[in-house]
């Protein structure tokens, strides 16, 4: 975990959150090894990667978390997004339900993450235009009225995942309070404390 | 899940009686003998089963820990499950529920059908025998039981028995897993808030601690716990994420002496790896935990350190713990609901 030269070098807790089938683990996937499977697994119970991301002259380490998609897993993505500095939010752009459940999210990462956590919302799927369900204006100007940063995505065929874990990174690095690195900012400057932690608003510590 | 040639050999031609030995070494003399006395245990057609397993109990139990012959698996399964009564007291049913219901579950189950062992070549085929067999038994089950419906994860289950038996006999070894044929229903594990996944992880996490203090201290100190990495060993008995041929042993023992076998892999995978784990901060730990080591893979290496491990009365005390703080927080919201209002 060696600083980079002249530079920084933090870790940041990332949870990806969706619909079932939208393509968080494809997204992961891409981001982490650059590769795509036709027919990736559905993911049970929750996955773990870390991907190191350099970005100007500052390095990210994002300690990702890929949970399972479906409803009746809700009640495992708690752990997942406390304490999170960043969560992806995915929907899948020919499938209008997965926009309204990604909104959802939305809102419960509102109501119930960490307060500092950058939120961006995923429109993935995108290299699939002619069974577009859902109109990237419209996802913007959600995404705009809620403050999240906003990209369509294609894990498929590589569009905008690096570009979006980046944007990520520079968001973090930021909120970063220069000169009081370990202040209230939830990226991490100690490389051993990335696991969960409670978040900062509940947390008596 | 890793797809082991041989077992997809095996699993396919399962009426024969020629079947490799269970290190993958063809072992014809000793393998046919064991296969002969399997056969006499289990009579024609599991006519002689219930009156042996009555009889020698302790005999069936140390065979079946040996490993059900592959070419015998699927009617034992269905024999030490109690699914063959239940289809024999049901007929007609499963094909009631698969050609006239309709299940709200429909389109969820269509979207994982290609993502459930999309490498097996017995599930591979678009709209192949095996799609369409695993879609029938799921849509079959989200009928016949509504309220649980169809939860990502019974694929892998339903998958694992399609690949020894037919739709009809393995949607029925679902239901007896899940609603408690012989054991105690499972079906917990899928109902909204996944109440047995909670009970099961907080029982696991006790013995770990139990079991491997130092272990069970250093997960404390990175703040890994085994919802983490044992959800999915509970949620779909090893059956994701693990290779074929270990899985169908942890099965057959599943099967006869219940879940109790899922905890014993587990601890018995920690022990294995226990001194490599101790040593590893949270980035390495929580990804050496779903990537064991293929030699702990070995199932007859795993299961006997598995079987070595007692857990049975702990599971019991710590069931009743568990049954305890969970009336407790029942009780406490309760009654805050109510100061509420
Ligand atoms: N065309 C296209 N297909 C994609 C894309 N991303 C994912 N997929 C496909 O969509 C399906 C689901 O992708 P996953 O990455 O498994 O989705 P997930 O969100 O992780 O799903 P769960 O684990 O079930 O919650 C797979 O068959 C992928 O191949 C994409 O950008 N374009
Ligand atoms: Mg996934």
């Amino acid at each position: 975990m060696a600083s980079t030269a002249g530079g920084k070098s933090s870790n940041a807790k990332l949870v990806l959150l969706g619909d079932a089938g939208t393509g968080k683990s494809s997204i992961v996937l891409r981001f982490v090894k650059n590769q795509f499977i036709d027919f990736q697994e559905s993911t049970i119970g929750a996955a773990f990667f870390s991907q190191t991301l350099t970005v100007d002259d500052a390095s990210v380490k994002f300690d990702i978390w890929d949970t399972a998609g479906q409803e009746r897993y809700h009640s495992l993505a708690p752990m997942y997004y406390r304490g999170a500095a960043a969560a992806i939010v995915a929907y899948d752009i020919t499938n209008q339900a997965s926009f309204d459940r990604a909104k959802k999210w939305v809102q419960e990462l509102q109501a119930h993450g960490s307060s500092g956590t950058v939120v961006a919302l995923a429109g993935n799927k995108a290299d699939l235009i002619d069974s577009r369900k859902v109109s990237a204006e419209e996802a913007r100007r959600y995404a705009q009225d809620n403050g999240l940063l906003f990209m369509e995505t294609s894990a498929k065929l590589a569009t905008n995942v690096s570009e979006m874990f980046s944007q990520i990174a520079k968001r973090l690095i930021e909120a970063q309070p220069a000169g009081n690195p370990s202040g209230t900012s939830l990226l991490l400057q100690t490389p051993s404390s990335t696991m969960p932690r409670p978040s900062s608003c509940c947390s008596s510590s | 899940m890793n797809i082991d040639e041989t077992g997809i050999g095996c699993v396919k031609n399962s009426s024969s009686s020629a079947s490799s030995g269970r290190n993958g070494i063809y072992l014809p003399g000793i393998e046919e003998r064991r296969i002969r006395k399997w056969r006499k245990m289990i009579g024609v057609g599991g006519s002689d089963w219930k009156h042996y397993v009555r009889r020698k109990p302790l005999v069936v139990k140390r065979r079946i820990r040996k490993g059900i012959p592959d070419c015998l698996r699927g009617l034992v399964w269905q024999l030490i499950s109690g699914s063959r009564d239940l289809l024999l007291m049901n007929p007609g049913v499963y094909e009631q529920l698969v050609i006239y219901e309709t299940s709200a579950s429909e389109l969820d189950i269509i979207r994982d059908i290609s993502r459930t062992f999309p490498t097996h070549v017995f599930f591979q085929q678009r709209h192949g025998p095996g799609q369409r067999s695993l879609y029938n038994v799921l849509k079959a089950y989200s009928v016949y039981d509504r309220d649980v419906g169809y939860v990502q994860g019974m694929g892998f289950l339903a998958g694992l028995l399609l690949l020894y038996m037919s739709e009809e006999d393995a949607f029925w070894l679902l239901v007896a897993l899940l609603k408690g044929a012989v054991h105690s229903p499972m079906e917990g594990l899928y109902q909204v808030g996944l109440p047995l996944v909670q009970k099961y992880l907080s029982q696991f996490e006790q013995l770990v601690k139990e079991k491997f203090p130092k272990l069970g201290e250093h997960f404390s100190e990175e703040m890994v716990n085994p919802s983490m990495y044992a959800s999915q060993w509970f949620i779909t008995v090893f059956s994701y994420s693990f290779p074929f041929p270990l899985a169908l042993r942890i099965w057959d023992v599943f099967l006869y002496e219940g879940v109790k076998v899922v905890f014993q892999v587990g601890l018995a995978l920690l022990g294995y790896c226990h001194d490599e784990l101790i040593k590893l901060p949270f980035e390495k730990l929580v990804p050496a935990l779903k990537n064991f080591p293929e030699d702990a893979m070995n199932p007859d290496v795993l299961l006997p350190m598995a079987f070595s491990i007692k857990v049975s009365r702990r599971l019991l005390e710590l069931e009743e713990e568990h049954k305890k703080r969970n009336q407790g927080m029942l009780q406490q919201s309760t009654s805050s609901a109510k100061q509420k209002r």
